[in-house]
């Protein structure tokens, strides 16, 4: 379980993150939304590190983020998958290398080993026969996978997603939610995803928290989304056509 | 801008504290340092080659054009084509234009690196990026860029020696002589240390421009111009000090 308190962040004067207090359980796709600029990917940079709290706690089980020391930190890195926004495959590495690297550097398994997870990692995201290929080599959604399958190579207990659909047909997209949300439940994962798709959000949204100028403003589910009385809310969520004929019943 | 001048100076000796932090894993450092090598030196090799053979081709014609003086041995030609390319030409001026060409190679792979998150990748997964990507880059270039230096300094010989025989500007026994004449080891010394100050000058500094490089495809550019600009100043400033420090 991750635990957010009272956190708050800025830059150059300007607060991007007011307040927010969360918890984000374990085997539960729990997402970020909001409109572009909310302050979702900030509050994102921060849960995995990337970025340090103005003020306020980020907790992941017990243990504080403020009070570890490198050390702690880089351990517990080992126990986060992230899967980028542009998916972030190393260009100089193929697929399968890809997904080995992190195993490279932090077990002590033979190349055989390692290979044979890997292969399981791309079964997994079903990825298959495109071992040797380059990142520049594959589709949007194939890279993603990809990307999928190194975050989950050391079988972490948290997954973070920025955006994954970004980029992506509905098609596509929706595979793409749907594996997020059987490999966390498969690996009782603690998985945050940020996005400001309706499709995914109602098609795995376990826990859901809108992020409004900087403000958490409504948590509930994908099943509360739509009858919520926050105006805020019902603007983000009545963007979407689909969801909007539902609100409306149409 | 003398608070940024101090802040790059301090951001760069952070940024070199992490590139010499001890490798996660030695073999993957090795590695890594094979594929640099290659990617660093060896390809540089034929570009070396080819401007060393000119250039000194053209030093013996010029040298011979402003020594015509014939109470002057002809010797004194090929000795002093030697040493203009010990002294200056094959570190300096070598690397110079490796600056151009390791200095943009380096920043552009680090700064697209960097905007297409792939460094955080790395810091995320818990390596040290610095370490990983930059160290390699630095060892390779500072410890096999004095062979640079000595094959440039054999191909600009044998490129005059072309001219010699070519024009006979100078009877070729007599360059021959030259060239082996009143030899110094130490001007080699001196010469192969400047070469491996400057590299890893060009490969650390256009590493830290690209390992800060932000605005996507426009700033990795900028920061490659950026580093090459400020190398080939700082290898000219280097080249005045370690000269007189060496040579007085």
């Amino acid at each position: 379980m991750i635990k957010v308190e009272h956190l708050y962040k800025g830059f150059d004067g300007v607060q991007v993150l007011k307040d927010i207090s969360v918890e984000y359980e374990a085997g539960k796709c729990n997402m970020i939304i909001g409109a572009s600029g909310s302050g979702k990917t900030v509050l994102l940079k921060n849960l995995i590190g990337l970025m340090t709290p103005d003020s306020g706690e980020i907790s992941y089980g017990d243990m504080k983020m403020s009070q570890m020391t490198d050390k702690e930190k880089k351990l517990l890195r080992q126990k986060i998958g992230i899967l980028f926004q542009g998916s972030a495959l190393f260009d100089f590495a193929t697929v399968i290398e890809n997904v080995m690297f992190p195993m490279e550097f932090f077990t002590d398994w033979s190349p055989a080993q390692r290979r044979e997870r890997a292969q399981f990692c791309l079964e997994k995201v079903n990825v298959i026969g495109s071992d040797k290929k380059f990142p520049n080599e594959l589709s949007g959604g194939m890279q993603k996978r990809v990307g999928i399958a190194r975050a989950i190579a050391l079988n972490p207990q948290f997954l973070f997603c920025d955006e994954p659909n970004s980029g992506l047909d509905p098609y596509t997209s929706i595979l793409i939610d749907q594996l997020i949300s059987d490999l966390t439940k498969e690996f009782n994962m603690t998985t945050v995803v940020n996005t400001h798709d309706m499709n995914s959000i109602l098609e795995i949204g376990d826990k859901i928290g809108f992020i409004h100028q900087g403000t958490l403003l409504w948590q509930g589910d994908k099943n509360s989304i739509l009858s919520t009385d926050c105006k805020e809310l019902r603007t983000f969520v009545c963007a979407n056509t689909l969801a909007r004929n539902i609100i409306e019943g149409k | 801008m003398i608070k940024k001048f101090l802040v790059s100076i301090g951001s760069y000796v952070l940024f070199l504290k992490n590139v010499f932090r001890k490798p996660e894993k030695w073999k993957i450092f090795w590695r890594q340092l094979i594929i640099e090598s290659d990617k660093l030196i060896l390809s540089s090799i034929i570009l070396v080659g080819v401007i060393s053979l000119f250039i000194g081709g053209v030093l013996v014609i010029q040298t011979a054009s402003n020594l015509e003086n014939p109470i002057i041995d002809k010797m004194y030609i090929g000795y002093m084509v030697r040493e203009s390319l010990i002294l200056e030409f094959c570190s300096t001026m070598v690397a110079l234009i490796l600056a151009g060409k390791m200095g943009s190679n380096i920043a552009s792979e680090i700064g697209s690196m960097r905007i297409t998150e792939q460094i955080d990748a790395m810091d995320m997964m818990g390596v040290n990026s610095a370490g990983f990507l930059v160290l390699p880059k630095v060892v390779a270039t500072t410890i096999l860029s004095p062979l640079l230096m000595l094959l440039s300094l054999a191909l600009g010989l044998v490129g005059g020696w072309v001219v010699v025989n070519a024009t006979q500007i100078i009877p070729p026994p007599s360059y021959i002589t030259g060239i082996k004449a009143f030899w110094n080891g130490f001007y080699v010394f001196y010469s192969c240390f400047k070469m491996s100050l400057f590299c890893f000058m060009i490969s650390s500094i256009a590493a830290f421009n690209g390992y800060y490089a932000k605005g996507g495809s426009l700033g990795v550019g900028r920061s490659s111009t950026k580093a090459i600009v400020i190398t080939s100043i700082l290898i000219l400033l280097a080249d005045l000090i370690v000269t007189q420090l060496m040579l007085y």
